[in-house]
C-alpha cells in the first residue's frame, strides 16, 4: 500500500514537475510569474476532448493540446507581458495574466458548463487494470508516466543542448548581454511562451487522461498548486522545479497514506509558505533570483 | 437595482478597500478572503452559538481577522513583492482546507443560522470604514505609509518603524476584510468554506486596480463599477467574469495606474524587487 501510493506520488509530482518547469522557465527568462499558465493547463484538456470526440486518436489530442497551448502563449505574451516588460511593471504584468485566466475559465464555462466532463479516450486506451503493492492502476496512468518521462528529459536536452535552449540560458542570465550578442531577445520570450504554455496545455491533457475527466476547476486546484511546487523548488530553477514537484508529489501521496487526505492541500501550500520565509530563493534557487525577495 | 446587489456592492468596497489599506504601505495581498472567511466564521459562531447581538459579533470577527493578519503578517511580510502575492494565495487557500476540516463550524457543508445583516448595515459600514479611511488620507500617517510604500529604506533612515507600518496596515485590512465576512454571512445566512476561495482575493485586488492603486475612492469605485454595472445589461450579466477580464486587461494596457489615480502611482510594491 505505502510503496503504491508512493509510485503514484511520484507519477503526480511528474505532472507537477512539467507544471513547474513552466512556471520557472518564464521567471528565468522573463523575471514574470504567468498567472494564465494554470487556466492554459485547464485549456489542454478540453482540447483533448474536443479533439477526440471528432477523431478518436490519442495522439491528434496530443499533438491539437500542444499546439493550441501554444499559441495561447503567444496571445498571452503580447497582451499581458510584451508592454509591460519594464522591471516596475512586473507585478501589473503578473495581474494582466491573472484576468487572462479569468477569461479563459469563463469561456470554457460558457461552451462547456461548469461540471465536469468524462473524457471519451480512456477506455480505449485499455480497460484492464493492474495492482502493484495494493494500489491499483490503470493503463492509461503508464502512458502518462512514460509521457512525462519523455517531456522531462526532452525539455533538459532542448534547454541543455541545441541552439534555441543556448539563447534561452543566456537571455535567463543576462538579458543585456544577449542581445549585444545578437541574440533576438524577444523572440527568445515568444519562444519560451510557446513552448510552456504548449507544455501546460499537454500536461493538461494528461491529468485528464489520468483522471478520466476535464474539469474547469482544475486550474485554480490543481495547477496554482505547482506555482507552491515552483517556489517550492526555487523561481527559475530547472531541476528545482522537478524536485519540489516529486517532493510535493509524495508529500500528498504520504498525506493520503497516513489519513490526512483532506489536509494535502493545506500541507503544500503550509511547506511552500515555510520554504519562503525560512529560504526564499527555493531549496535549488540561485540566490540571484530569490535576492530580491528579502528586504 | 435590488438591495442583494447593493449589499454585495457594499461587501465590495470593504473588500477593496481592505486590499487598498495593505497595499498602501506596499504590501499587495491575495489574502483578503482568508480574512473575510475568519471574521464571517467568527462573527457567525458567537451570534448562533453565544447568542451574540449582530453588530459586537461582526465588530469581534472583524478584530479576531486582524489579530489574525497580524500574526499572519508578521512573518509574511518578510517577503515582499511576487513572493508576497504567493504567500498570501497560500493563506487563502489554506483557510478554506482549515475551515473545511474543523466539523465544529460545519465542515465543507458550511455554517448556518446567522441572520439579521441588513443593505443598511453594509451602507452605514461602507461610510463608517471610508470616513476613517478618508480622515487617514489628510493625516500625517498617509505620509507615513506612503514613505514606506515608495522606499522602505529611506523611510528606516527617516526614523518611520517600518515593520510596525506595514504589519499595522496588513492588520488593518485584516480587520476591515473580516468586519466585510461577519456581514456577508449574516445576510446570506448561510456559506460554506468555499464561499471564500481564492478568487474573492482575486476580484478584490482587481477592484483596486481597476479604480486606481494609491486612491481611497478609486478602489470603491471600482469596486461599485464591476458589481453594478453587468447587472444591468443581459449581455454583461451572462459574461461577467469576461468582462470584467478584459476591461482589466484593456486597462493595464492603456492606463497602467488605474481610472481614478491623483499621486504618483506605483504598483511595484517595492522598486527593484520585482519577480526576480
Amino acid at each position: 500500500m505505502l510503496l503504491g501510493q508512493i509510485v503514484n506520488g511520484l507519477m503526480v509530482g511528474g505532472l507537477y514537475a512539467l507544471l513547474a518547469i513552466g512556471f520557472t522557465l518564464i521567471v528565468g527568462v522573463l523575471h514574470r510569474i504567468n498567472f494564465a499558465h494554470t487556466e492554459i493547463f485547464m485549456v489542454g484538456g478540453f482540447v483533448g476532448l474536443v479533439s477526440a470526440q471528432a477523431m478518436p486518436s490519442i495522439t491528434l489530442a496530443l499533438v491539437a493540446a500542444f499546439v493550441v497551448g501554444g499559441l495561447l502563449g503567444v496571445v498571452v505574451e503580447r497582451i499581458s507581458f510584451r508592454r509591460l516588460g519594464t522591471e516596475e511593471a512586473a507585478i501589473t504584468a503578473a495581474l494582466s495574466s491573472m484576468a487572462v485566466g479569468l477569461l479563459l475559465v469563463d469561456v470554457v464555462h460558457h461552451v462547456w458548463g461548469t461540471e465536469p466532463l468524462s473524457f471519451p479516450l480512456v477506455d480505449a486506451l485499455g480497460r484492464g487494470s493492474f495492482e502493484l503493492a495494493g494500489v491499483r492502476f490503470v493503463p492509461v496512468q503508464g502512458l502518462v508516466l512514460a509521457l512525462t518521462l519523455v517531456l522531462v528529459a526532452g525539455l533538459w536536452l532542448l534547454i541543455e543542448k541545441t541552439r534555441l535552449g543556448r539563447n534561452i540560458r543566456a537571455v535567463a542570465d543576462n538579458p543585456t548581454a544577449a542581445a549585444l550578442l545578437g541574440i533576438p531577445v524577444k523572440f527568445v520570450g515568444q519562444q519560451v511562451f510557446f513552448l510552456t504554455s504548449a507544455l501546460a496545455a499537454l500536461t493538461g491533457l494528461l491529468f485528464a487522461l489520468r483522471v478520466g475527466t476535464v474539469n474547469s476547476d482544475v486550474g485554480m486546484g490543481f495547477a496554482l498548486k505547482a506555482l507552491a511546487v515552483t517556489a517550492i523548488g526555487g523561481m527559475g530553477s530547472l531541476q528545482g522545479a522537478v524536485v519540489g514537484g516529486m517532493l510535493v508529489g509524495l508529500l500528498e501521496a504520504l498525506a493520503i497514506q497516513f489519513g490526512f487526505g483532506p489536509l494535502s492541500d493545506l500541507l503544500v501550500w503550509g511547506f511552500m509558505i515555510l520554504v519562503l520565509l525560512v529560504r526564499p530563493q527555493g531549496l535549488f534557487g540561485s540566490t540571484f533570483h530569490g535576492g530580491g525577495a528579502r528586504a | 437595482m435590488s438591495p442583494d446587489l447593493l449589499f454585495f456592492t457594499c461587501i465590495n468596497i470593504l473588500m477593496a478597500w481592505s486590499v487598498y489599506i495593505a497595499l498602501a504601505a506596499g504590501a499587495l495581498s491575495f489574502g483578503s478572503s482568508a480574512f473575510m472567511a475568519a471574521g464571517c466564521y467568527v462573527a457567525g459562531l458567537l451570534t448562533v452559538q453565544a447568542g451574540w447581538p449582530l453588530l459586537p459579533a461582526c465588530l469581534a470577527g472583524g478584530a479576531a481577522a486582524g489579530l489574525l493578519g497580524f500574526l499572519l503578517g508578521f512573518p509574511a511580510l518578510r517577503v515582499r513583492g511576487i513572493y508576497l502575492i504567493l504567500t498570501t494565495i497560500g493563506m487563502s487557500m489554506s483557510m478554506v482546507v482549515v475551515l473545511e476540516n474543523i466539523d465544529a463550524v460545519g465542515g465543507s457543508v458550511g455554517l448556518g443560522g446567522m441572520a439579521g445583516a441588513t443593505l443598511w448595515h453594509g451602507v452605514a459600514a461602507v461610510m463608517v470604514v471610508g470616513a476613517l479611511l478618508w480622515w487617514v488620507s489628510r493625516s500625517p500617517l498617509q505620509r507615513v505609509l506612503d514613505a514606506v510604500r515608495e522606499d522602505e529604506e529611506v523611510a528606516g533612515a527617516l526614523g518611520i518603524h517600518v515593520v510596525l507600518v506595514k504589519l499595522g496596515a496588513f492588520a488593518a485590512g485584516a480587520l476591515v476584510a473580516g468586519f466585510a465576512g461577519g456581514l456577508y454571512g449574516h445576510y446570506l445566512s448561510f456559506v460554506r468554506p468555499d464561499s471564500f476561495n481564492v478568487l474573492v482575493s482575486i476580484y478584490a485586488v482587481m477592484f483596486v486596480i481597476l479604480g486606481g492603486v494609491n486612491n481611497l475612492w478609486g478602489a470603491a469605485l471600482g469596486a461599485a463599477i464591476m458589481t453594478i454595472v453587468p447587472e444591468q445589461v443581459a449581455f454583461m450579466r451572462e459574461w461577467r467574469p469576461t468582462v470584467f477580464a478584459l476591461t482589466i486587461i484593456v486597462l493595464l494596457l492603456v492606463r497602467p495606474q488605474g481610472l481614478l489615480t491623483r499621486r504618483f502611482a506605483t504598483l511595484k510594491a517595492a522598486p527593484e524587487e520585482a519577480a526576480r
